[in-house]
C-alpha cells in the first residue's frame, strides 16, 4: 500500500465552507455583451443588465446550505431557485454573477446560460444537483 | 351585478399592455437545451407583439476548481 499525494476533502471542505457558509448572498444578470467572469474578483454593475422590475445588483440568494464533501470533493451550491419576478429586460442576457455582500461583494462565481430577454415575466434559475458532480461551486 | 361577475371570472394575465384575457393572447413555447442548462421559455403575443414572457433555466452543472499540491524538492 503506498502513500498518496493530496490535499486532504476537510480542507477542501474548509476552504469552500469559509467563502459560502453563513454568507449573505446575492445573484445579479450580465448582458450576453458583457465581459463578466471569474477574473472579477467583486460584483461590477459594469455589463450588468437594466430593466423594469430590476435592481442593480440583483435579488437575494437563498443559502441554507453548508459546503458538503463526498470523497475528497468539497460542493455547495444554493438553497433555492433564484427569482427575478416581473421584470422586463429586453436586452439579451446570459451569465449571473453570485457575490457575498458579507465580504465585501466578493464574488464566487459567474454561471452562464442560453440567452434570454424577459418581458412583463419572471427568469427563474433553478440551481442543479448539490453533490460532488454537479453542485454550483465544487473543489475536487 | 351578474355582468360584473362574468367579467371577473375571465382569466387575466399581466403584460405590457396592462391586464388582458389570456384567451385573447397566442402562446408560445419552446426548449433550449445545451451541456450548461436547460431553457423553457413561454411567450404570449398580441397580434404577433411579444406582451410577456417568461423563462425558466436549470443550471446542469457549476464549476469545479481543482487546488494542485506541489512535490517537495
Amino acid at each position: 500500500m503506498a502513500n498518496t499525494q493530496g490535499i486532504s476533502g476537510a480542507a477542501k471542505q474548509a476552504m469552500l465552507a469559509a467563502v459560502t457558509d453563513g454568507k449573505a448572498l446575492k445573484a445579479a444578470l450580465y448582458l450576453a455583451s458583457a465581459t463578466t467572469g471569474p477574473t472579477n474578483a467583486a460584483y461590477t454593475a459594469t455589463g450588468e443588465v437594466t430593466g423594469s422590475g430590476y435592481t442593480a445588483g440583483g435579488v437575494s440568494v437563498t443559502n441554507a446550505n453548508t459546503a458538503g464533501l463526498t470523497g475528497t470533493t468539497s460542493f455547495w451550491t444554493p438553497s433555492a431557485a433564484i427569482s427575478f419576478p416581473t421584470v422586463t429586460l429586453a436586452t439579451s442576457f446570459d451569465a449571473v454573477m453570485i457575490y457575498s455582500t458579507t465580504d465585501a461583494n466578493r464574488s464566487l462565481g459567474v454561471y452562464t446560460f442560453t440567452a434570454q430577454t424577459i418581458t412583463a415575466g419572471t427568469l427563474t434559475l433553478t440551481m442543479p444537483t448539490n453533490d460532488a458532480s454537479t453542485g454550483l461551486m465544487r473543489v475536487a | 351585478m351578474q355582468g360584473n361577475q362574468v367579467e371577473q371570472d375571465v382569466p387575466l394575465i399581466w403584460t405590457t399592455k396592462g391586464n388582458l384575457p389570456v384567451a385573447s393572447l397566442e402562446y408560445y413555447i419552446g426548449w433550449e437545451i445545451t451541456d450548461e442548462s436547460i431553457v423553457f421559455r413561454e411567450q404570449y403575443r398580441l397580434d404577433g407583439e411579444i406582451v410577456k414572457e417568461n423563462a425558466h433555466v436549470k443550471l446542469l452543472k457549476g464549476g469545479e476548481a481543482v487546488p494542485e499540491t506541489a512535490q517537495f524538492q
